[in-house]
């Protein structure tokens, strides 16, 4: 893998945002799936899916073009189960099987009105459970605001890395039209004008 | 000056997802089930073409033709018709057998699906035109399904 821009002593631990449970559950269902049992794959899938939906709504796809995209890649999944060799890997071929399709799909749709209905369908309060407080909702608008805030560049770049485990920065630099070699800066940049942005909002 | 570590940044960029871009609701049990269905169908045995019909022509452009399909005793023949659009299967099953047909879309994820009359007699109606399947399963569980190869119509 390639990887660069790190310089702390953390670095790799630190990629592992996403609790390691989600892979090593990811994991555990693959196995008993292939080992005969149906109820492996509903645990895969229901492990998986909520992870696969923000790495691919990071493409700026509509709700049913992404839809679309994670249907396709689970049933890339079922057809090609021989070829995963390594279970441990089944949570990161996934990602990389959605944020492919995901990227061909986005490119393929150059016409900019579903990315405009998105965002104005991001940018609208979702309904919240009654028990939000106001404070949790202040609170989390803020958050919202700073993170939604970045450039576009950082907001796919962010979103991606923080779901996913240890993602392909070689694909990840073709996807965002940047060198290897810069993922890594360019994520620290944009870590760095979060913290900024998020200082600027009182959110933290 | 905050010091505010990338892990704490990250579970902030996912925390705001999560609560602004929620997962639908439907999407996990969608997915479930399509890989299911995906999953059974693994092991499905295939009905072999025997007789395809050259298509007729109707008025204003509706066609019809008929295929015919076999696996080990059951016969099974499809009428299918198209008409603005829109297609029409009528299936016979021949032994008549108490069983489901589903009709699996290539690009729709609804299935249509229809049981098989004592006559051995079935429709599905309003379906898309494309690439099209049907899975046929038995009433009687000792059975296993079987389906069409995939067609277009």
């Amino acid at each position: 893998m390639t990887r660069s821009g790190g310089q702390r002593a953390d670095d790799d631990r630190a990629d592992d945002a996403r609790p390691g449970a989600v892979w090593a559950e990811a994991t555990d269902g693959f196995n008993r799936w292939v080992a005969g049992d149906p109820t492996g794959l509903d645990d895969l899938v229901a492990v998986m899916t909520p992870v696969l939906w923000h790495v691919v709504r990071a493409y700026r796809l509509p709700e049913a073009a992404a839809e679309d995209v994670i249907q396709n890649t689970w049933l890339a999944l079922v057809r090609r189960r021989a070829a995963i060799i390594d279970p441990v890997a089944v949570g990161g071929w996934l990602t990389t099987t959605a944020r492919r399709e995901a990227w061909r799909t986005a490119g393929a749709k150059t016409t900019p009105t579903p990315v405009e209905d998105d965002d104005l369908a991001q940018a609208l309060p979702r309904q919240r459970s009654a028990e939000d407080s106001v404070v949790q909702h202040d609170e989390g608008d803020r958050l919202w605001h700073a993170v939604d805030g970045l450039p576009e560049r950082c907001r796919r770049l962010l979103r991606i890395v923080a779901f996913e485990n240890r993602p392909d920065y070689r694909e990840l630099a073709t996807e965002l039209g940047m060198p290897v070699g810069s993922i890594g800066p360019t994520r620290g940049r944009c870590l760095a004008k979060l913290r900024v942005a998020l200082i600027e909002a009182g959110g933290i | 000056m905050s010091e505010l570590s990338r892990d704490a940044l990250l579970n902030i960029v996912r925390d705001a997802y999560e609560r602004h871009d929620p997962v639908p609701d439907h999407l996990v049990a969608a997915m479930q089930a399509a890989a299911a269905m995906a999953a059974s169908d693994l092991d499905l045995e295939l009905m072999e073409l025997v007789e395809r019909s050259t298509e007729l022509a109707g008025a204003r452009g509706s066609t019809s033709y008929t295929l015919r399909f076999v696996h080990g005793d059951t016969d099974l023949l499809l009428r299918i018709a198209v008409d603005n659009g829109r297609s029409r299967v009528d299936g016979w099953i021949v032994p008549a057998e108490p069983m489901t047909i589903r009709a699996l879309p290539g690009e729709e994820p609804v299935t249509h699906e229809a049981v098989v009359s004592d006559s051995g007699r079935f429709a599905l109606t309003d379906l898309p035109v494309g690439l099209m399947r049907l899975r046929l399963e038995p009433h009687d569980g000792s059975r296993p399904a079987f389906a069409t190869p995939t067609f277009e119509i």
